[in-house]
């Protein structure tokens, strides 16, 4: 009778085993990864989950490469520089229009008020209206840009009708002080630093909901290997991006440190950012229309409407989160 | 600390039935939790459904018509807001991804209110398509954050079935195992308390009163024990055993026998046993027709030795007479005081020449072995009388007295002799 307890526990236990999913008792291999990281607060997953080691349980060990803006993390991964980058949808946008190799992998974080415009009281700029035949400081090729055009765009004007002056993301600043230009159009931190630096100097425009920006994951075009890299990567994004919905404090406190931020402007922009993985039908239709408008408008010397989709790549974030995809395969 | 059988049977019924308890309460969460779940992805499922009704509206209406009017837009609108403030609990990953619609659907009103507070009547058809592009964005954006919010719930309902599953599995198993393990413990318990109870009883049968030791220790068990040892205690004290009786009765019986067969002074077989054992012998040589000799022993001069040297020194001639015949004899022939200082042997399976040589050796014996009375050496004779078994002798008798006649012509004729009653002295 013994012998029937024993056994039927140890068929019972063995059934037990058998329906739980059992984590490899080995440590994975790891691959060596660099990513091109954009130094801003929409880079807040990668920071946090550095911080937290969500990425030492994964198959990937991870190496950052900061860079100042998402178009220069998408040129380090261009220049096979860095594994893997963060950068806009803009930047995607522009960049499909060249038919650059490229795919992208998952959304990270979205904000509706990442990018701004700024102008002096003095200029008396209420509306975009009061915009055309000004000199307007602009990162070319980004959000920025992009920006600008659809907000010139709502009172039935095109950038024709305003000077664009290009300035890199962390120039755009001097470019108003030396009354380069009249207004400007930076994205965060730079807004925040301005708005800091000149105070009751500048004018910041509430555009809130006019741009919605995604960060995204991207890398060159991705054989198996790359997307396994890829699908470890998001793995650790998901920890961390669990951590900051349960940690906002701690989080805030890792990107300051990180970024060496003041507390001030991480409470500036954080009621505007929205952390979680997506790939979905809205990152294409954005996309798109960013294509479609940059095209119609003349940004770009491309006339061509690329097949946004082959820019998608969604065969990592379906080993991960296969219920935040939500694309035509 | 000794527990009862019942007090073990209340046990284990009482851990299994903590076992069912926790399966229940499992259960009873599980179920909660599933329903709650199903609440998540019906509100999910609403958003949606929500959310592709404005996005129709989008497609067919014309928002930048003249006389287009907001109020279908707006009553729309507010059903998906209304809805949103309705969300049921939702968990930290589910209400990142609220936070997310809340905040798209914001921004999908304020969108839309800048489109539509001109009719964008200074905008080209390429930015008014393109806005409209960005509503419709806006909203799938707010439609896949719902399908998230849908399968997080459909993972949620999947994992909870799956450890509940898990949870009845181990608790079933548990509680199987304990029961298995409590019923063969109570059991062999039981069992072997039995055994050594039936052990004991057996054991008192055969007369050996053993005190009970249990191997496994139970009120119940332990009562029974008890009272059996206290009871076999006394047995023990008050009864004699039927063994230890019946070895006394047969050593007292064997020792009667022995003395109601031998002659307590020469310490062989008297008349009785001489009878015995010599009719026993006469039936066996006539059955298997063998021979029989018979020799009769008479001490010479027997009398004069007892008036000589006393009584006392007499029975030592007689005892040292039995000591030289039983020295002379074989082991299957017999020696026995016949009455006085006569001897008889018994020499089965002997011819008349055997006889007499046997009754040779014994004078011989004698003649040399004399016995030392007062300083001095005394020698005794014995006058023997041989008889052989014969077709003429009907029973011992007839053949003791041919023996006896065959003796008193030894007597007659000189002592210290031996005569064979042959067939011519016969009649």
């Amino acid at each position: 009778m013994l012998c029937l307890a024993v056994l039927t526990l140890v068929v019972f236990i063995g059934a037990a085993s058998l329906y739980s999913n059992f984590k490899p008792l080995w440590q994975q291999q790891k691959h060596l990864v660099t990513i091109a990281v954009s130094k801003t607060p929409l880079s807040t997953p990668f920071y946090v989950a550095n911080a937290i080691g969500a990425f030492d349980d994964t198959c990937v060990s991870v190496t950052f490469d900061e860079v100042v803006g998402g178009q220069r993390a998408f040129a380090k991964v261009m220049r096979g520089e860095a594994d893997f980058g963060t950068s806009s949808d803009s930047v995607i946008a522009f960049q499909s229009l060249a038919n650059r190799a490229f795919v992208t992998h998952a959304v990270f974080v979205q904000s509706d008020n990442d990018v701004k415009l700024i102008t002096r009281p003095s200029a008396q700029i209420n509306s975009a209206l009061d915009l055309k035949g000004r000199r307007i400081g602009v990162t070319k090729g980004t959000a920025s840009e992009y920006f600008l055009s659809t907000l010139l765009a709502l009172e039935g004007l095109t950038i024709e009708d305003v000077r664009q002056v290009h300035f890199k993301p962390d120039e755009l600043i001097n470019g108003f002080i030396n009354n380069d230009v009249d207004a400007f159009v930076p994205w965060e931190p730079f807004a925040f630093n301005s708005a800091q630096l000149l105070d009751s100097q500048i004018k910041v425009h509430d555009t809130k909901s006019l741009n919605t920006l995604s960060f995204n994951l991207i890398s060159l075009a991705a054989d198996n290997v790359l997307v396994n890299k890829a699908k470890c990567i998001i793995e650790g994004l998901t920890i961390a991006i669990d951590y900051i919905a349960s940690n906002p404090d701690e989080s805030k406190k890792i990107v300051i440190n990180k970024l060496q931020l003041s507390a001030e402007f991480i409470e500036w922009v954080w009621p505007d950012y929205i952390f979680k993985l997506a790939l979905n039908q809205s990152l294409i239709l954005s996309i798109k229309s960013q294509v479609i408008w940059a095209v119609a408008t003349q940004m770009t010397e491309h006339n061509e409407i690329p097949n946004v989709e082959l820019f998608i790549d969604s065969r990592a974030m379906l080993q991960v989160a296969p219920g935040a995809v939500n694309i035509p395969l | 600390m000794t527990l009862s059988l019942s007090q073990r049977i209340y046990f284990f019924t009482i851990i299994c039935c903590l076992f069912f308890a926790a399966l229940l309460s499992s259960v009873i969460w599980s179920s909660q939790t599933v329903e709650l779940a199903f609440s998540r992805d019906q509100y999910a499922q609403q958003l949606n459904n929500q959310t592709i009704i404005l996005k129709q509206l989008i497609t067919s209406d014309n928002i930048y018509a003249s006389d287009y009017s907001v109020s279908h837009w707006q009553v729309l609108q507010g059903r998906l807001s209304a809805l949103l403030k309705s969300a049921p609990q939702l968990t930290p990953q589910q209400q990142t991804i609220q936070n997310s619609i809340q905040n798209q659907n914001e921004n999908l009103k304020r969108l839309f209110t800048q489109i539509t507070k001109n009719k964008l009547k200074n905008a080209s058809s390429v930015i008014k398509s393109h806005l409209k592009a960005k509503l419709m964005t806006q909203l799938e954006a707010i439609r896949s954050d719902s399908l998230q919010l849908s399968a997080i719930a459909h993972n949620d309902i999947y994992n909870t079935i799956k450890h509940e599953a898990l949870i009845i599995i181990s608790v079933s198993g548990v509680s199987i195992f304990v029961l298995l393990f409590g019923a063969f413990t109570l059991t062999g318990i039981v069992r072997k308390s039995l055994n050594e109870v039936k052990q004991a009883f057996e054991k008192n049968h055969s007369g050996h009163f053993e005190k009970i030791k249990l191997s496994h220790q139970s009120q119940e068990f332990d009562g029974i024990v008890k009272a059996f040892n206290t009871m076999n205690q006394k047995l023990s004290e008050n009864t004699v055993s039927l063994e230890v009786m019946k070895k006394v009765v047969e050593e007292r019986t064997h020792v009667l026998k022995e003395l109601s067969n031998t002659d307590p002074l020469t310490k062989i077989a008297n008349r009785r046993a001489l009878f015995e054992r010599a009719n026993m012998e006469f039936s066996r040589a006539l059955r298997s027709k063998n021979k029989l000799i018979l020799l009769l022993l008479d001490c010479d001069f027997f009398k004069e030795i007892n008036d000589k040297f006393g009584h006392i020194i007499g029975d030592e001639f007689l005892i040292h007479i039995c000591d030289v015949c039983r020295q002379e004899i074989r082991d299957i022939d017999f020696l026995a005081r016949y009455g006085g200082e006569e001897f008889i042997i018994v020499l089965p399976n002997c011819d008349l020449l055997g006889g007499i040589e046997t009754a040779n050796r014994i004078q011989c014996s004698l003649a040399n072995h004399c016995v030392a009375v007062k300083d001095k050496e005394v020698c005794v004779t014995l006058s023997i009388g041989v008889s052989m078994l014969s077709e003429r002798h009907k029973n011992l008798d007839q053949l003791i007295n041919d023996a006896d006649k065959a003796m008193y012509q030894a007597k007659k004729n000189g002592r210290n002799r031996i005569e064979v009653l042959t067939p011519p002295n016969l009649h």
